[in-house]
């Protein structure tokens, strides 16, 4: 027992020597997975900054192929499931329930109440990064929010402004069609959930069970189906139109109005100057409204062996003016207060419709249906529906059957 | 002498196939990468139960047949083309591999925009030379999106048959022609009794192939529709795709990757036949 002692009292002395302190002080290397969507954005000039003020810390990151999404997911989940996977990544909302499901994710709680730059993140984006089971595994890193783009000189010829509801907005899409012009540049390919929720749960409709087949949901359904298939004010491409034809048929004046988010403001100003406007997706008549939250977060994965410096990485970038600098390679919105209030990357009235738009923004449930609800089941009920080969509420059992059966 | 063809036969083929067997039979989901229950035949009977199992099984003999079939026919025609004797013939004959030697995703990324209804050059032709009205959304619309991505790998596959049905022609004896034409027979007569005949295992070699690589190919639809608008051009093998990588369902892939080698089962045994036969 004595000699057990003895032996436990060396080794903490040892332990404690100098000769051991350089493998206790050995640089700790965390790798972090990311994407841009500018593929010559880096991120060297933020982690230069950062190992600069943290010597123990060396940031290996690593570009991610993207693939619409799928090819990063997939590669992460596989990375993960084969143990050799980032200690952290940049994450969606939509892969939140799969990552839970896997135990992935380490929860962030005790560390983001003990940060100063909590306070700098609004409220909201707290509440929007929070799980079904109340904690927080994502760190706030950016955001968009969806909003309408409008082009003020097309409306002004035909006497309509930017809507603000959605007999407003029928009015000025109807307004503005005509020949090789169209009023709304309607996404039904790929991506397109994010331009059809602020439709379908524009009148107070939730995605919770139930939700996508009540009256209000359906109804509104019907009346973004109709868009295309009744009133005709989408280009006839309209059912597989993905980023690249709404934002190309926009700039080339085929259509006057489209959903989107900041990321490409300065190239619609670049286009269009003063002509071109944004505002908050139109509301219900009871100012109801959902905007969609496209989310950008860190998670620390759960296999990390070095979780705390790969929070102090991904809690350095979410902190006021780093915070700014990584959204200017992304291209996104500061999730910072302090950041937005001196934000000159995009024009102060994209700004001001996004910012707006945040107290009735909202994100699809946190299931592990999601992805592939986003990726498959949402283009081809929807292109279909647009087609008339299924009826618009047909669209709506499905997806209620995909999420809640 | 046999042992390392027969275990490295084992290694890429058998494994791979016995390992889908195995999921096929379970409960293999990627993001519960603890729990893969076996589940018996469950997976096939979702499949065989699920419509959209059917409707792209449908596609997918359309677009084998009607694919197979006009890179056959302008093949051949290149071929018999290309088989005379004309100036730059050697140039002629280089350029016909270009459409073969590009990749997939190129060739769908070029016909998907000669195709687009905003900015494709094949609208712009047709309405400014008068045969189009208006512009045609071809890959937005379920009446047109199959034939647009027919055309497509019909220009990416007619000279495979160009070049193997041009290797057939000039192995077949020039005296046989000279014969024939001695003998009265016109260019017809000498098509159907010489050329046909002498090309006829070619052919069916090269149909068999053919039918096998574009049953299973699936990479030039995902480029051009993702298998839409709808449910349009989903053919099974991107069905499958789409159920495993998209949906994580890796189970229910299996299932329907194995029933697609079930379908394909008669022409590959076909194949083999006529290879052990040669």
């Amino acid at each position: 027992m004595k000699r057990r002692t003895l032996l436990t009292g060396a080794a903490a002395t040892l332990a404690a020597t100098p000769l051991a302190r350089p493998h206790a002080q050995k640089p700790v290397t965390i790798s972090w997975w990311y994407h841009f969507d500018d593929p010559k954005a880096t991120p060297d000039e933020l982690v230069a900054a950062f190992e600069k003020d943290n010597p123990g810390i060396k940031i290996e990151p690593e570009n991610i192929p993207w693939g619409g999404g799928g090819d990063y997911d997939n590669r992460m989940y596989t990375s993960l499931i084969a143990g050799d996977g980032p200690d952290t990544a940049m994450v969606k909302f939509n892969n939140l329930a799969r990552l839970m499901e896997m135990d992935a994710l380490t929860p962030l709680d005790k560390w983001i109440d003990a940060w100063p730059g909590k306070s700098d993140i609004s409220a909201d984006l707290w509440r929007l990064h929070t799980a079904p089971d109340g904690k927080r595994y994502y760190m706030p890193l950016q955001y968009v929010v969806m909003y309408l783009y409008v082009r003020l000189d097309l409306l002004a010829k035909v006497n309509q402004k930017p809507p603000t509801n959605f007999d407003e907005f029928l009015a000025a899409a109807k307004a503005t069609t005509a020949g090789e012009q169209w009023g709304f540049g309607l996404r039904g390919g790929s991506g397109g959930h994010d331009s059809w929720m602020p439709f379908a749960f524009g009148t107070g409709a939730k995605p919770v069970k139930g939700g996508f087949v009540s009256p209000a949901a359906l109804s509104q359904n019907r009346y973004f189906i109709d868009l295309h298939r009744v009133h005709k004010v989408c280009p006839p491409s309209a059912p597989t139109d993905a980023f690249l034809q709404i934002i190309n048929n926009m700039k080339a004046g085929r259509t006057a109005m489209t959903v989107h988010h900041i990321s490409t403001a300065n190239d619609m100003v670049a286009t269009f100057g003063d002509a071109i406007t944004a505002v908050p997706v139109p509301r219900g008549p009871n100012g109801t409204g959902w905007a969609t939250f496209g989310d950008g977060s860190n998670a620390v994965f759960s296999a990390s062996k070095n979780p705390e410096a790969a929070w102090r990485w991904i809690s350095w970038l979410s902190t006021g003016p780093n915070n700014v600098l990584y959204n200017k390679a992304a291209g996104q919105m500061t999730v910072t207060t302090s950041g937005a209030a001196h934000w000159t990357l995009h024009p102060k009235r994209f700004v001001d419709a996004t910012v707006q738009s945040l107290p009735i923004a909202g994100v699809l449930p946190n299931l592990p249906q999601t992805a592939d609800f986003t990726r498959v089941v949402w283009p081809q009920n929807t292109q279909k529906a647009l087609l008339g080969q299924i009826q618009p509420d047909d669209m709506m059992q499905a997806f209620e059957k995909l999420f809640f059966s | 002498m046999l042992a390392p063809a027969m275990a490295a036969a084992a290694i890429l083929v058998l494994l791979p196939v016995l390992d889908t067997l195995w999921m096929s039979l379970h409960d293999v989901v990627l993001f519960r990468p603890r729990s893969r229950p076996f589940i018996g035949l469950e997976n096939y009977t979702i499949a065989l139960t699920d419509p959209v199992f059917w409707e792209s099984l449908g596609n997918s003999l359309v677009w084998v047949i009607c694919a197979v079939s006009l890179q056959f026919a302008l093949g051949f025609t290149a071929a018999l083309l290309l088989n005379r004797s004309f100036a730059w013939r050697g140039i002629a004959r280089a350029l016909i591999v270009v459409p073969w030697a590009l990749p997939s995703v190129i060739i769908g990324l070029i016909w998907t925009w000669m195709l687009d209804f905003n900015l494709g050059v094949l609208n712009e032709i047709g309405v400014r030379l008068g045969i189009l009205s208006a512009s045609v959304p071809w890959l937005a619309q379920s009446s047109t999106a199959m034939g647009g991505v027919i055309v497509a790998i019909v220009w990416q596959g007619f000279p495979f048959f160009a070049v193997t049905l041009l290797a057939g022609l000039q192995a077949i004896p020039g005296e046989l022609y000279e014969a024939a034409s001695i003998d009265g027979a016109g260019p017809w007569g000498r098509f159907r009794h010489i050329t046909l005949p002498g090309l006829a295992g070619v052919i069916a070699t090269a149909l068999l192939l053919r039918m096998i690589w574009v049953a299973n190919s699936l990479d030039l639809i995902l480029v051009m529709t993702g298998g839409g608008p709808g449910t349009a051009t989903q053919t099974l093998p991107l069905h499958a795709f789409l159920t495993a990588w998209s949906g994580g369902n890796y189970g229910q892939g299996s299932a329907l990757a194995v029933l697609l080698t079930l379908l394909l089962l008669g022409v590959v045994i076909t194949y083999i036949w006529r290879s052990r036969e040669r």
